[in-house]
């Protein structure tokens, strides 16, 4: 019982509170350039989503490996490499074997190898000293964080693109103060996963 | 004469003209992340310059002998070398600046300035126009986060460098240290660059991250993406 | 046909993987230079905290350290500080608790009596700049000096056992007063106090 109320403080704590792209600033990229449109977001929150589970689950026991031999300090390199070599091989797999799915979100893949999000997340499973479960949690909620911050960001825009905005404010300026504001709404989640599970 | 003419302008690009985040709008990740500080975000300026002249070096020394098929995952490994080697330097002598930066540190590795520098200028270039481009650009990159990082100290914290300054430092903003006023210092800060690039008829700053990505040339997503995107620009402006 | 084609997948396969080696090497080489140094700097921190939370009980000077220890009901880590002539005057309990966005590390010097004598925090990297992260300043840490046994967080005031949280930080607050209350428990188990209270 113990064991699970901590990994689902793992998840709701990665999706609310410290949430990857609005208070970690993870991702950015992706969150102010494909979001720009409802369902383009969700496809790349769903493509990183996927990315970053899979890449959790090859990296944790590459990284077991790595510091056993004390070559921790390889950790970097050997991790982006992983993840690059990982996105390709997705993207290969998905269109031979399922082609709807890559259909879906193949076009998002490329551009996930160089997303820090990714990389984030399974370097700071380490730095945390996460097992194999709570990084797994740790990556999914960071996904799903994503995802939210995409979706309700893109709602956001699609309803702004009617608004008279002032002139020297259009384009990246405006879409950075929206931005701003839904970050203050995610401040509200402050110590809520603390008093669920305090 | 011509030649040392033209190596200044590459050096100098970077710093105003093509500065990489409030012109090119590239690494805004740590853009936003590491500036809660004056000194984090001169630490991150400055080991992200370092990362980009040395690897901008490598890169344009090896560009004959790199094949072009691999040559990606060939940058990817030199950059993620360099930043291990800033890595451990920073651990074993600023060990203060390590815990400031933490995670952004590795993911000097991501920045989408230094593969973007790589791909676009140091894999065509010779060595010293590769080294000076990778200076210019690492000093733009450092200013623009010295500016963000100076706005959101004083006003977030009332200091500067750590030094409090009068009045400010009782009455502190602390919004503009919190995440949210990451996103309202650069967006202002883009709203005043692009009112200054208009009045001198250069083109807003837009987000280019598409066309800087190295991914680009493989990316349907933009190469779908671009000519709508166009459209969009041109309807708001 | 065959062999240019094997050459086109060899050749770069063949540069790709001198590249990996090659920088392999040279991260190995500045590992070998950089660690000791790095190793060294956990070290000397880890001696200077020591120092900053234990360096007196009353009047009488601490003049060595024990190594570390694991106390077993609570399963803290701790040292003993020794007097001149190697009699145990005072604890150093390092302790964590979860605090906004992650783990809050504090170290805390204690006498026999369980009084708090030094407190520093180790680690709060985790919370927010400018909030959370204010629980290493020398104004939040001097509330910790002089109280004993079970503490709790409060808003205004910083007397008897309460502590007076961070503003705007009460979450990293309660997490550092549960990380010390802890601590405390693992002293008193130390000194038999637990039993007498």
């Amino acid at each position: 019982m113990e064991l699970t109320k901590g990994l689902i403080a793992i998840l709701l704590t990665a999706i609310l509170t410290q949430n990857f792209v609005l208070s970690k600033f993870l991702g950015i990229c992706p969150f102010l350039g494909v979001s720009k449109k409802l369902n383009t977001a969700v496809g790349m929150s769903a493509a990183v989503i996927f990315v970053m589970a899979l890449a959790t689950a090859v990296t944790y026991p590459i990284n077991l490996f790595l510091e056993s031999k004390e070559l921790g300090y390889l950790q970097t390199i050997v991790f982006i490499l992983v993840i690059a070599a990982l996105v390709q091989l997705v993207e290969i797999i998905l269109k031979k074997y399922i082609p709807a799915l890559y259909s879906a979100l193949g076009i998002y893949l490329p551009l996930i190898t160089t997303n820090c999000a990714v990389l984030g997340v399974v370097i700071l499973n380490v730095d945390n000293g996460y097992n194999f479960g709570q990084s797994m949690f740790n990556s999914v909620g960071a996904g799903l964080g994503f995802m939210l911050a995409m979706v309700m960001f893109a709602g956001v825009r699609e309803r702004m693109e009617s608004c008279d905005i002032p002139k020297f404010m259009r384009g990246l300026p405006i879409t950075l103060v929206a931005a701003s504001l839904v970050s203050v709404s995610f401040l509200g989640f402050t110590g809520i996963v603390e008093h669920i599970f305090g | 004469m011509a030649e040392k003419k033209s190596l200044f302008k590459e050096f100098s690009k970077g710093i105003v003209i093509e500065n990489p985040v409030l012109r090119l709008v590239l690494g805004t990740c740590p853009t936003l992340a590491t500036t809660t500080s004056v000194r984090s975000a001169l630490g991150m300026g400055l080991a992200a310059s370092i990362v980009l002249v040395c690897s901008n070096i490598v890169i344009s020394a090896l560009r004959k002998v790199i094949p072009s098929k691999v040559r990606i995952p060939a940058y990817i490994v030199v950059i993620a070398s360099f930043v291990t080697i800033v890595q451990m330097l920073v651990k074993a002598f600023t060990p203060e600046l390590d815990e400031q930066l933490g995670v952004f540190l590795p993911l000097i590795v991501v920045n989408c300035i230094i593969l973007g520098r790589a791909e676009a200028f140091a894999g065509k270039n010779p060595v010293l126009a590769s080294a000076v481009d990778g200076l210019g650009m690492g000093i733009g990159f450092t200013a623009a986060l010295f500016l963000m990082g100076t706005v959101r100290e004083v006003l977030g914290a009332g200091s500067f460098l750590g030094m409090s300054i009068p009045f400010l430092s009782q009455n502190p903003m602390l919004i503009f240290i919190l995440p949210p006023g990451g996103f309202f210092v650069f967006g202002m800060l883009m709203a005043c660059v692009n009112k200054l690039a208009e009045s001198r008829g250069k083109p807003r700053a837009q987000l280019r991250g598409c066309d800087a990505c190295p991914m680009a040339a493989t990316c349907k997503l933009h190469n779908e993406a671009a000519p709508e995107q166009a459209n969009g620009e041109e309807a708001t402006a | 046909m065959k062999n240019g084609k094997a050459k086109a997948i060899l050749g770069p396969t063949l540069a790709l993987f001198l590249i990996c080696l090659i920088a392999t090497v040279l991260l190995a080489l500045t590992n070998e230079a950089t660690a000791t140094k790095i190793e060294q700097n956990a070290a000397d921190t880890a001696i200077a905290s020591r120092a900053a939370v234990l360096s007196k009980v009353g009047d009488v000077d601490v003049a060595s350290y024990g190594d570390d220890k694991t106390e077993e009901n609570t399963g803290l880590v701790y040292n003993e500080g020794f007097d001149d002539a190697g009699n145990v005057i005072g604890y150093i309990v390092t302790s964590a608790a979860k605090g906004y966005g992650g783990d809050v590390k504090v170290m805390i010097g204690y006498d026999l009596d369980g009084t708090i004598v030094g407190f520093t925090v180790l680690d709060c990297s985790n919370e927010t700049p400018g909030l959370g992260q204010n629980s290493k300043t020398p104004a939040f840490m001097e509330r910790f000096l002089g109280k004993s046994g079970t503490l709790t967080v409060d808003k205004n005031s910083n007397d008897g056992q309460n502590i007076q949280a961070i503003t705007a930080a009460t979450i990293t607050s309660k997490a550092v007063v549960k990380a010390v209350n802890e601590a405390t428990l693992a002293v008193l188990n130390l000194t038999g106090g637990a039993d007498n209270g």
